[in-house]
């Protein structure tokens, strides 16, 4: 558990963090992944570039609607911001669910999602709350959404040498109730199967369903054909279940000593359905 | 651990089988790949260098390919040694054409060891099928 | 002022907050890791990635090219090196060849195969990416059950059935008892592998001073004494020029209860170089390359009478050894086969072990060591039982259990129980968990359709190990007492603590019969050179066996204290008591400082008596001592995820006379810790070609403090006559009870489904498989 040799930069401007990540530098955010694996030789990267001295990656702010976050923000900070608890208390119960203490105070959002672990937490959340993702490279920035961001195990939208820069979701109307529901290996903390749901009811119908999954497959993905089966119900226990039922489908759920491909569906549906249900119990 | 799957490739079965027993191809559809030296018939060498998010890892190995039943099956035997360990994956493909398309399905087994056996299990289902769903990807976009 | 008032307050019994801890916690306290010296090296072990190989060769080239690279050695360059140790003998057991570095073969995933030394561990990492290994792959076999099938790959190619021993024990007339039984209940039940996971991963320091000709080595160990004579004998050099020290130790657990290859290895690089070496295992090798524990497939069979006696017992015991024998491999089944019986009055029994060579690492002691895979497997028969015949579990055990006045009793398997009274912590057990009104919660939660269960334990077990004909390497203790000119009190033990708190007990003792303040008592262990030679501290021994021995040298040293008093107040009977010497006829009376520093001083001495306040003492018990408990668990299994909340424990341990409860309820806690880590989450998984699948904490689960429910901890206390104190050992207690407990709580949960036995770790998605489909 001893790392390779590697040079280490502390870039102080976007540019100058960007430039040598052009050069085939690594980006390290909070270390909570990369340095476990170089320690462990998974990951011998030759440079490394620490993005903590680059000035507007720790903002949180709200505007227009949204709130941005940026991508050196740590769980923690997500976690007990009052302006996240209150603006995205989705978001901020997905990262108070990752690992410990330790990790949460080092561990960055744009650090997670840029590694897309497949059972990491945000992706489900961010899935739910259709986030969008500031990308930075050397040649400009753009913007993609959750569902084009992860795109399998491992695998982002990110090109070699993009950052995220920020991560945008929107401030939760009043009324939606939210809720995220966590099945933990109980080994590495991490999600065997994860579920964000968003909900909103208007004249006893339910209005907007938003269900966001991860771990249960290669990516994390939004759960459509649940969301469609429960717009327009009453939301009843029933209609719940029947919704819930269908959040595997079509996916080709993981594998591993942990947990089988049909537990993991299994416990999808019964996370969805509990997700789902205490959503729907503070949607107003 | 077991491995099974199928995936479709948009021609036919004899190009279909012609293009999976074509090293060039495997070469540039394998995840990873940087070269594949025929050494024998039927038997390849083969350089890769895996890069999965941080994960990156350079691996030497064997390809080698036996029980041509041709257009109908063949089995694939692909090996590799590295510092961050070992793996070994032995499968049966199975084509079957559906119209203009061709199915093949794969039922095999993967062994790993070394550094990536015991600190990946997590991850080694979903990282083995998704290097295989992109090996079928590229080779659809190749056959076309 | 302590010097000159009686002592009163006695510590022996007392709540004490522990002596060591403010190091602990406050990072003060020195490991392996923390030792430096000029000039030191850093060694890394290239280790075998295959479960099986052949070396076909070894090329270090490139790693000796690496500036900063002192050496690279291989299996060739220590040949000579004597094999690693197997300390426990049986007959017809078979002993592989134990390299310190394989030679042309591997056997097991993380078998080391060559080391590096170099200036820093990056470089010497670093290198041993370098050396090149021509490997040639051979089939392996990771399971002893499958190893033990005709034409299963051979571990060690010179014994193709893959046996490494039988073993065969049998007491009475087990044919006819079984014959003759109103009901015989059979269960295969297995006590899987686990990896002990101290918190300290191993570590060595060795250096080798060239113009002494003598060699330290600093390791991370249980038995630094031990591991001098035989690593002495192992590098071919004399024992007295061998000193070995451990240091503060993070954790054993039986792990480091041995004599390792990386010992022997460090002494030897440490001579071959010249330079100071160090060795810090990763918890990667630790996982892959220290012992684990148990892994035990066991048959049982019982045989009892319509009334719930338990009249017979049979036992089919298959023991996966791993690839070699480490230093008591062999013996830990034995100890299950010796309290196979339990606490229950069951003279017939038949025993059968076959120890099985497997492509993994080897298994040895782990907190219990034998006697946990013994509890578990009668504790879980007698539930069966219990359910076969509708009785319940309680009243059954009470039925069966040793009664009081039977003790000193002599079991089946030879032993002799010291002392009991097994219906005292079952009935605390029960009246604190409140049993009568939990089956009544219990029978309304089934109709609700909830899964609720009540498990319990009645264990017993062999502690303060042990007699020294019962033991392969001598089972006393000794200690030294050194009262100092100053009248401070040193104490030197034998044993060698690691996490138990005997700093703290031992001082409680001393303060007690010396009448000095617990802080002018320090207790020094684990070096050689400064302690004389003791065994070391497993088999829940410490305080029984080196604390006895610690006080029969205060003993001595009270003799020759009153000796000195009498000569000083100028009185023939004396007292000694609280600290101080007292004329019994004038009442006048001077303190044990004020004697120390006379007998020093030596301006005038007593009679026959030399100058000086030391003694030494070596204890050999006449007995093992049998400390027995209650555990009672209540569980809630969530149908739909197969989760299991355990709602209650409730845990009543007797481990005799007790000297600080905080220390006895930590033993018990991190024990209990330990035992449910077995039954909800741990298990050592190799595949079939033997890699090992739980290499990391990514996957292997030991219980997280936030895992733990909440232990209602309590006493009975009955003495053991084996010693003057009435300690009987306290351990590994909570490890043994717990396991069975746990899962005949979840048994009994999922009794109205059928289910009968569950294998462990319970985890969840077995118990969700045996929701959905029943009876296992
Ligand atoms: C014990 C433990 C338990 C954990 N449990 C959980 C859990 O339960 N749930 C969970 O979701 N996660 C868990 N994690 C992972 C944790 O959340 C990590 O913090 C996270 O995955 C990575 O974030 P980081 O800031 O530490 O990134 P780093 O480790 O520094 O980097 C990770 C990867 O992202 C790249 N990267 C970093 N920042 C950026 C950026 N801005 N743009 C582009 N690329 C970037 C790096 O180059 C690297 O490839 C756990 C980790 C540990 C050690």
């Amino acid at each position: 558990m001893i790392a390779q040799n590697f040079e280490y930069e502390t870039p102080s401007t976007l540019e100058e963090a960007l430039e040598l990540l052009a050069d085939g530098a690594k980006a390290l955010a909070g270390g909570m992944s990369l340095i476990p694996l170089m320690k462990l030789r998974l990951a011998v990267p030759e440079r490394v570039v620490d993005l903590r001295r680059v000035p507007g990656l720790n903002s949180i702010r709200v505007a227009e609607g949204q709130l941005h976050i940026g991508a050196m923000v740590t769980h923690y900070e997500l976690e007990s911001t009052p302006l996240v608890r209150r603006s995205s208390p989705l978001l901020a119960a997905a990262a108070a669910s990752i690992g410990d203490v330790q990790v949460r105070n080092l561990g960055t959002l744009g650090g997670s999602i840029a590694h897309a672990d497949p059972a990491a937490d945000y992706p489900a959340a961010l899935q739910a709350l259709e986030a969008v993702i500031r990308i930075a490279g050397k040649g400009g920035e753009r913007a993609v959404s959750a569902a084009e961001f992860f795109v399998d195990t491992f695998t982002t939208a990110l090109e070699p040498g993009e950052l995220v820069v920020e991560v945008s979701v929107p401030v939760e109307a009043a009324g939606t109730g939210v809720r995220y529901e966590k099945c933990e290996q109980l080994a590495s903390g991490f999600a065997l199967v994860g579920v964000a749901a968003r909900v909103a009811k208007k004249g006893g119908k339910v209005s907007m369903a938003r269900v966001g999954v991860t771990g249960l497959a290669g990516s994390s993905y939004r759960a459509k054909n649940v969301e469609a089966l429960l717009e327009g119900t009453t939301g009843s226990a029933q209609d719940v279940t029947r919704a819930a039922a269908a959040v595997a489908e079509g996916k080709e759920a993981n594998s591993d000593i942990h947990a089988s491909a049909d537990y993991r569906a299994h416990l999808a549906r019964v996370y969805t359905a509990r997700a789902l249900r205490a959503a729907l119990g503070t949607a107003g | 651990m077991k491995i099974h799957g199928s995936h479709r490739l948009p021609v036919g079965r004899e190009r279909a089988y012609a293009l999976l027993q074509d090293p060039e191809i495997l070469a540039a559809c394998m995840p990873g790949c940087e070269a594949l030296v025929k050494v024998d018939e039927d038997l390849y060498e083969m350089k890769m260098k895996m890069a999965l998010a941080a994960i990156s890892g350079q691996f030497a190995g064997k390809v080698r390919i036996g029980d041509r039943n041709p257009v109908e099956s063949f089995r694939l035997i692909v090996e590799g040694t590295g510092k961050i360990g070992f793996m070994k994956g032995e499968g049966l493909l199975r084509l079957r054409e559906e119209g203009a398309e061709t199915e093949v399905a794969y039922e095999g087994d993967v062994h790993v060891g070394g550094t990536i056996a015991s600190v990946g299990q997590r991850l080694l289902d979903t990282t083995s099928k998704m290097l295989i769903k992109r090996f079928f990807g590229r080779l659809g976009e190749r056959a076309q | 002022m302590a010097s000159t008032v009686t002592k009163t307050e006695v510590l022996f019994g007392k709540k004490m907050k522990r002596k060591e801890d403010p190091r602990l916690i406050t990072g003060t306290a020195t490991y392996v890791d923390d030792i430096q010296m000029p000039g030191m090296h850093h060694a890394v072990i290239l280790r075998s990635p295959y479960a099986a190989a052949r070396i076909k060769g070894i090329d270090a080239r490139g790693a000796l090219e690496l500036p900063g690279v002192a050496a690279v050695f291989t299996g060739a360059d220590v040949k000579d090196v004597g094999p690693v140790p197997c300390g426990a003998s049986l007959p017809g057991l078979r002993v592989p060849h134990h390299h310190v570095l394989a030679q042309d073969r591997t056997y097991f995933v993380g078998h080391p195969v060559a080391v590096v030394v170099a200036t820093d561990r990056y470089i010497a990492r670093d290198a041993v990416d370098r050396i090149e290994v021509d490997w040639e792959p051979l089939e392996a076999v990771a399971e002893p059950e499958k190893a033990l099938e005709a034409g299963a790959p051979a571990v060690h190619p010179q014994w193709p059935d893959n046996k490494a021993f039988d073993y065969h024990q049998e007491h009475g007339e087990v044919d006819k008892v079984f014959a003759e039984a109103d009901v015989v209940v059979k269960q295969r039940i297995t006590s899987q592998r686990l990896i002990p996971c101290a918190m300290e991963t191993r570590g060595v320091v060795a250096e080798w001073k060239s113009g002494e000709k003598s060699l330290t080595i600093y390791t991370s160990t249980q038995i630094p004494h031990l591991m001098r004579s035989l690593v002495a004998g192992m590098l071919g050099i004399p024992e007295n020029r061998l000193r070995a020290v451990a240091p503060e130790v993070g954790g054993g657990f039986g792990s480091k209860l041995n004599v390792y290859a990386e010992e022997a290895l460090m002494g030897f690089v440490a001579m071959k170089t010249g330079k100071p070496v160090k060795w810090i295992e990763s918890r990667r090798e630790n996982m892959l390359a220290t012992t684990h524990g148990r892994g035990h497939v066991d048959y049982y069979e019982i045989a009892a009478k319509k009334d719930g006696t338990i009249v017979g017992i049979k036992l089919k015991l298959i023991q996966d050894v791993g690839s070699y024998h480490q230093l008591l491999t062999p013996a830990i089944p034995t100890l299950s086969v010796l309290m196979m019986p339990g606490v229950y009055r069951c003279q017939n029994i038949r025993a059968d072990i076959v120890g099985v060579f497997t492509n993994c690492v080897p298994t040895d002691a782990y907190r219990g060591a034998g006697r946990p895979e013994a509890m578990h497997g009668i504790e879980r028969m007698v539930d069966i039982l219990a359910a076969e015949m509708k009785m319940d579990p309680a009243e059954l055990r009470l039925k069966n259990f040793i009664q009081p006045e039977e003790f000193p009793y002599a079991t089946a398997t030879g032993l002799t129980y010291d002392s009991g009274d097994y219906a005292k912590p079952l009935k605390k057990a029960l009246g604190i968990a409140g049993y009568a009104a939990l089956r009544e919660e219990q029978r309304a939660a089934r109709s609700a359709g909830r899964l609720m269960g009540i498990g319990l334990s009645t264990y017993g077990e062999i502690c303060a190990i042990g007699p020294s004909p019962a033991t392969p390497a001598g089972g006393w203790e000794s200690a030294t007492v050194r009262i100092e000119p100053s009248g401070k009190v040193t104490v030197h033990t034998g044993c060698s603590p690691h996490g138990q708190g005997e700093e703290t007990t031992f001082a409680q003792i001393a303060a007690d019969e010396l009448g000095v303040d617990f802080d002018d008592i320090i207790v020094l262990h684990g070096d050689t050179a400064i302690v004389q030679y003791g065994i070391g501290t497993f088999g829940s021994r410490g305080t029984a066996i080196g604390g006895t021995a610690m006080y029969f040298a205060i003993q001595e040293l009270k003799a020759k204290i009153k000796r000195f008093g009498a000569m000083m107040l100028d009185c023939d009977d004396v007292t000694f008591s609280g600290g101080r010497c007292v004329c019994d006829k004038t009442g006048k009376s001077v303190s044990i400082q004020e004697i120390a520093a006379a007998s020093y001083r030596a301006m005038k001495l007593p009679p026959k008596t030399e100058p000086g306040l030391v003694a030494t003492y070596f204890w050999e018990p006449p007995n093992f001592t049998f400390p027995f408990g209650a555990h009672v668990v209540v569980t809630e299994v969530d149908k739909e995820t197969g989760d299991i909340e355990v709602k209650r424990y409730v845990a009543v341990d007797d481990c005799g006379k007790i000297i600080n409860p905080l220390v006895v309820a930590g033993q018990i806690h991190g024990g209990v810790a330990q035992g449910l880590g077995q039954a909800l989450y741990e298990e050592a998984v190799y595949d079939d070609s033997g890699q090992l699948m739980t290499g990391e904490f990514m996957d292997y689960c030991v219980p997280k403090s936030t895992m733990m429910p909440w232990i209602e901890d309590s006493n009975t206390e009955t003495a053991t006559p084996v010693n003057p104190l009435g300690v009987k050992g306290v351990g590994e207690a909570g490890t043994i009870g717990c396991s069975p407990a746990v899962v005949n709580s979840v048994v009994d949960a999922l009794s109205p489904l059928g289910v009968r036995h569950i294998d462990m770790p319970m985890n969840r998605e077995k118990i969700w498989k045996l929701v959905q489909g029943g009876a296992a």
